[in-house]
């Protein structure tokens, strides 16, 4: 009996010591990101996806940052090499966490990412793709806010150049921000961004 | 309970003690500090980031040996086993990726197109978008340097070279039968709609072991690996009707794209030089079938043609014009897998089948053909490193033609032959540094039917100069074997050769890109014969020979005014051959010395609409005259023609597309053709070889239905 009660402490205390570590990890990453060091809180995200190897967060973000980061004009250089990382991690994420609405939204972000660096070239084809994932994560998730958000977006950005109209685009805006308001994310490392900008992008709808 | 307080410091205490402390600098190749590099003990949280002189230190509670990572973006990854216990203050030297966007490319020879290209020369877009190509790939490669615009002939001549000594592949696989059929003097097109094709790399000399039998040239097409999403295209045009599909469901997709075409209504409304009986019509389709497999990808593409007209062809040598009466069938099949296996090992493999069908009548005479063409291909790659690739491979074609000419008279004679060529090659490829890249290989190949063993050597090397600039360096040896004109009557010749030696300049910077190449090209072993046209009694040998040099620059400038996108090239070529029956050597009658060809496209967002216009000028071509002593010396006047493109968005899935090739109706001349015999007064007569219509006028709607409401057809006008 004495045996089982240690192993078992030994367990939950390791156990715990795991999460305590996850948790200091993430919040750390998390906050390296919001001073604007990007590229510290891409390393310690790795370290953490290197030891958390089920979880798919660690990942989400390292895609996250670096795909904000090529649309970066100050990063045109880097771009390539910033898109290939976010690439990368989307592809993790996505071995990780099949079917998830989440990264779909983020895929669509990196393939945006790609479309802008030379939209004469690449327009056609990753809008094709952008639009693909939405749809797909919309299928999955028809409630997430983001996923409602960012398809909205995406189709002003293409409606500006053909001159469509915006309006049912800004109707969906307008959804999504009901939905912000009832989404609860699972931890609080889960993605929970985007009603700031959801209410930035109505105020342009008008 | 005692036990358990005793176990739990006991792992507390294990831990403080087993703290070990890493520490290290990481430098770059120069031994620079590199800043903001990740290290870390792999499956742990323990790690740091470089600091400014590239110093790191952390400790960790792992003990033992472990996995040392170190990783900055635009280097190689390093993985190193480590012992924790004593790994302090060690320096960790990383090196740059060379697959970075800014590492050198060997590029002497090539233009590549397609968004996997590092530097691309023209984009997918650009074949369609560009006024007077018309939808035609070759039409579009005409505007790059190291090509020979030839009007009556319509195919790719390049250097120099014929145009049957350029190949054309597709998915790596061999095509037989690239151009639709035609006879002489009405141009032909290529037989693939850019539609399918998502990526494409022309190569004008110099290119790799990979690719045989081609002297001059070769020309790589590359299926859509992916289709983005189901859709339907539909066109309407004044000389035909287009549909288009794309389907996916789970691992698979296909698309299929298949074309009406008959020029017979607009030729009733626009007056043409060449006198029609049935003007050409033809009815096309292709389709690819993919699908993915979790380490590979299967495709296989289908093409079928059927195409036909009747044309009255004038002769200086006959008062009644000849009739030519044309009906092709052509099919292809083409079946390739692709494989990722494990150890870094690349697989491909693939079959093609072509047959092809001509029946021709001319006049009451009439000649039917029969062309069935196969290859099969092997490919392995194995990456060692980032830095060290090696490819073998092996290549079988056959060959089976057979043609027999009837007479009215009852006469009939046949000719044909079976060759069958195989091959193997071996390269490797070798990043020396970021700057210094090269490329080896050697290509060995047996022909049974000539009876004969080449060993092509291939080589080139590119050196980086600057952060956008870089030369390459390419030595070729080229064979190919003698066209089917002479070895249905002459089995007993050997194959032609030519060395390229190629030296090229590359300037890429901002979407702007610079490049200029100097060659020079040996012809050997050319095939002679000693009668006007080849034919049956001709005595062949390959006692024929030449060169060519020549120096081409191209300027492509994409960003410097918003939304234009233009590009100039120029070539200049020095060429002279001995062959055919030809009784010296000169220049053959499709080179011009000078070309210049200026493309522009000009997106106008109010109107939404772009704008394309090309101009393409070539100086004089020879021909002959046999009224003047030289054999090839006279000059036709130069060649100029300025197209324009208006494609309009009537709304974001719906474009009007109309152009107009020779605005200025210019009076183009490609050569005169001379009257065998001597008139009364002692003079041979001739005939101007013209277009067979001066202008082109075309109006097209297309319309695409998709879920994305943003996609339109616009890649493929």
């Amino acid at each position: 009996m004495k045996t089982i009660i240690t192993i078992t402490a030994f367990f939950v205390c390791s156990m715990l010591a795991a999460q305590t570590q996850y948790e200091t990890g993430m919040q750390k990453a998390l906050s390296l990101w919001g001073e604007g060091k990007p590229a510290e809180a891409t390393a310690l995200f790795e370290r953490i996806a290197s030891a958390e190897k089920t979880n798919w967060l660690p990942s989400y973000y390292i895609g996250m940052i670096n795909a904000i980061e090529a649309f970066n004009p100050k990063n045109r250089e880097k771009a390539t090499a910033l898109i290939e990382k976010a690439q990368n991690a989307v592809d993790n994420a996505t071995l990780i966490s099949p079917n998830n609405a989440e990264i779909m939204v983020l895929q669509a972000m990196v393939y945006t990412a790609v479309l802008v660096q030379d939209p004469m070239t690449n327009g056609m084809k990753y809008s094709g793709l952008a639009m693909e994932q939405y749809y797909k994560a919309l299928a999955i998730a028809p409630n997430n806010p983001r996923v409602v958000f960012s398809k909205a977006e995406f189709e002003i950005g293409g409606a500006k150049w053909s001159g469509a109209d915006t309006k049912p685009m800004c109707e969906q805006i307008a959804k999504s921000i009901e939905l912000f308001a009832t989404f609860k994310p699972e931890t609080a490392f889960h993605p929970n961004w985007g009603l700031d900008r959801a209410n930035e992008a109505l105020k342009n709808c008008k | 309970m005692k036990t358990f307080y005793t176990f739990i410091l006991f792992f507390l205490s294990f831990t403080v003690l087993a703290q070990n402390e890493i520490s290290g600098t990481v430098l770059d190749e120069k031994n620079k500090p590199i800043a903001g590099a990740n290290i870390y003990i792999d499956g742990t949280y323990d790690g740091a980031t470089s600091d400014e002189n590239g110093k790191f230190s952390f400790s960790t509670t792992t003990t033992g040996n472990q996995t040392l990572v170190i990783s900055f973006v635009t280097y190689e990854t390093l993985s190193i086993a480590i012992d924790v216990a004593n790994y302090k203050n060690k320096t960790v030297k990383l090196r740059e990726s060379v697959n970075s966007l800014d590492a050198v490319i060997v590029t002497a020879g090539t233009f590549d197109a397609g968004e996997k290209a590092r530097i691309s020369v023209l984009k997918p877009l650009d074949i369609v978008t560009t006024a007077g190509a018309m939808g035609d790939i070759v039409s579009a490669l005409q505007t790059l340097p190291g090509t020979n615009t030839v009007g009556e002939d319509g195919r790719l001549f390049v250097r120099g070279g014929e145009a049957d000594e350029t190949q054309t592949f597709v998915d790596g696989i061999r095509v037989a039968q690239p151009y639709g059929a035609t006879t002489a003097n009405v141009p032909t097109r290529g037989r693939f709609s850019p539609f399918l094709f998502s990526g494409m790399s022309f190569s004008t000399g110099g290119y790799s072991a990979e690719y045989g039998e081609a002297l001059s040239s070769v020309l790589l097409l590359n299926t859509q690996d992916e289709m983005v999403e189901e859709k339907t295209d539909i066109s309407l045009m004044t000389v035909g009707l287009g549909l288009a599909n794309t389907q996916k469901w789970g691992k698979n997709s296909i698309s299929f794209n298949t074309a009406y075409i008959n020029l017979e209504p607009y030729q009733r409304l626009i007056p043409q030089n060449a006198d029609w009986n049935k003007p050409f019509q033809s009815l096309s389709g292709e389709a690819v079938y993919r699908h993915d497999f979790e380490n590979g990808l299967f495709k296989l593409y289908a093409a079928f043609d059927a195409s036909q007209f009747d044309i009255n062809q004038e002769s200086i040598n006959s008062t009644t014009k000849t009739r030519v009466d044309l009906n092709n069938n052509n099919f292809y099949l083409n079946a390739s897998y692709k494989a990722n296996l494990s150890n870094h090992w690349q697989l491909f493999s693939g079959l093609s089948y072509g047959y092809g069908q001509n029946k021709i009548g001319l006049d009451v005479n009439d000649v039917e053909n029969n062309e069935h063409s196969s290859h099969l291909k092997m490919r392995l790659k194995k990456s060692f490193s980032d830095r060290v690739k090696l490819t073998f491979g092996a290549d079988y074609f056959i060959t089976k033609f057979d043609e027999s000419f009837n007479s009215n008279e009852d006469f009939t004679f046949k000719s044909g032959y079976n060759a069958n060529i195989a091959a193997t090659y071996a390269e490797t490829d070798i990043f020396f540094s970021k700057k210094f890249a090269g490329k080896l290989g050697v290509r060995l190949s047996n022909n049974d039917l000539l009876e004969e063993t080449v060993v092509s050597p291939r080589a080139s090397l590119a050196y980086k100069v600057s952060k956008s600039g870089q030369f390459s360096l390419a030595y070729g040896s080229f064979t190919q074997a003698p066209r089917q004109d002479y070895l249905k009557y002459a089995d007993y010749l050997s194959s032609e050769k030519a060395d390229h030696y190629i030296l090229n300049f590359l300037y890429n910077k901002n979407r702007k890109l610079f490049r200029a190449e100097a060659y020079y090209k040996k012809y050997s072993d050319l095939v002679k014969f000693d009668t006007n046209v080849s034919q049956f009694d001709s005595q062949f040998t390959n006692a024929g020979s030449g060169y060519a040099k020549g120096f081409e620059m191209l300027w492509r400038d994409n960003s410097t005014i918003k939304n234009l996108e233009y590009w100039v090239s120029y070539s200049y070529i020095d060429t002279q051959r001995d062959y055919k029956n030809y009784p010296t050597t000169v220049t053959p009658n499709f080179v011009a010395n000078h070309s210049l060809s200026v493309v522009s496209k000009w997106w106008i967002n109010k109107l939404k609409s772009q704008l394309s216009i090309t101009n393409s000028f070539s100086s004089g071509r020879p021909y002959n005259n046999p009224n003047e002593a030289n054999f090839m010396a006279s000059k036709t006047k130069s060649y100029n023609n300025l197209s324009l493109g208006w494609a309009y968005l009537l709304s974001q899935q719906k474009i009007l597309y109309v152009s107009v090739s020779n605005v200025l109706a210019t009076q183009n001349v490609f050569g005169y053709e001379y009257a065998n015999t001597v008139n009364t007064n002692g003079i041979y007569e001739r005939r101007e070889i013209r277009p067979t219509a001066d202008q082109f006028f075309f109006v097209g709607f297309f319309w695409t239905i998709s879920d994305n409401k943003k996609d339109n057809q616009l890649n493929n006008l």
